[in-house]
């Protein structure tokens, strides 16, 4: 179970339906219950996330209707 | 151009891998130097160039050996299972040559010591990567 980022990933799912109508397909830094702001670039996101709040977790996500998973090959992976 | 080729004996077999060091990304090095804290050395690693890979993937215990805290979630498909969530981590990726690239990557279990990194189409979108198999050679150029 992922505990860190539960809250944020909360805030992100409470607050999509407003962020998809509003930003679509841009990032956003989230931290706590706070959608701190909406950023063009994931980098940018991350930028500011770390100007903010130092090296500690927070949430940079792209905004979509529906998550694409990354897909590996590889049979490397432990799961 | 940076670019650096590797030779590697018995290529097919053992697949495109490479030595490389993943270093904290330079936006976390800049707030680090600022608040007068340590920066974690480097982490040395074996990597493979996968082009099955969307994205790069180091074994989870080196971001804990570079005091990294997630800065995104992920969902993955892998052969053997569907939708698992990862965490993402801003990273550096340091190959011979001086050849540097930033990137967010997952961080996962890797199944055994051999690969610790496997570095996937989000870095390889930014370059050109070389297979000559006939050489047991590759190269790598940004």
């Amino acid at each position: 179970m992922l505990e860190m980022l539960k809250k944020e990933l909360q805030t992100y799912e409470a607050k999509k339906s407003e962020l998809v109508g509003k930003s679509k397909g841009k990032f956003a830094l989230i931290k706590d219950d706070q959608v701190v702001d909406v950023f063009d670039t994931k980098i940018d996101a991350i930028r500011q996330g770390y100007e903010r709040f130092g090296n500690v977790p927070f949430f940079v996500k792209q905004i979509v209707e529906i998550d694409i998973p990354q897909n590996f090959t590889s049979n490397l992976f432990g799961v | 151009m940076p670019s650096f080729t590797t030779q590697i004996p018995n290529m097919q077999g053992v697949g495109p891998i490479v030595e490389v060091r993943l270093a904290v990304g330079s936006i976390i090095e800049e707030v680090l130097q600022k608040t007068n804290q340590n920066i974690p050395v480097p982490v040395q690693a074996l990597a493979m160039i996968d082009t099955g890979a969307t994205g790069t993937v180091v074994r989870e215990d080196i971001v804990k050996q570079l005091n990294l805290n997630p800065v995104g979630l992920t969902l993955i498909n892998t052969p053997s299972s569907t939708n698992v969530q990862y965490y993402e981590y801003l990273m550096r990726l340091l190959f011979p040559n001086n050849v540097v690239v930033e990137a967010v990557v997952i961080a996962a279990p890797l199944q055994g010591q051999h690969i610790q990194c496997l570095i996937g189409r989000d870095v390889l979108r930014h370059g050109v990567f070389i297979y000559t198999g006939y050489m047991d050679t590759f190269t790598l150029s940004f």
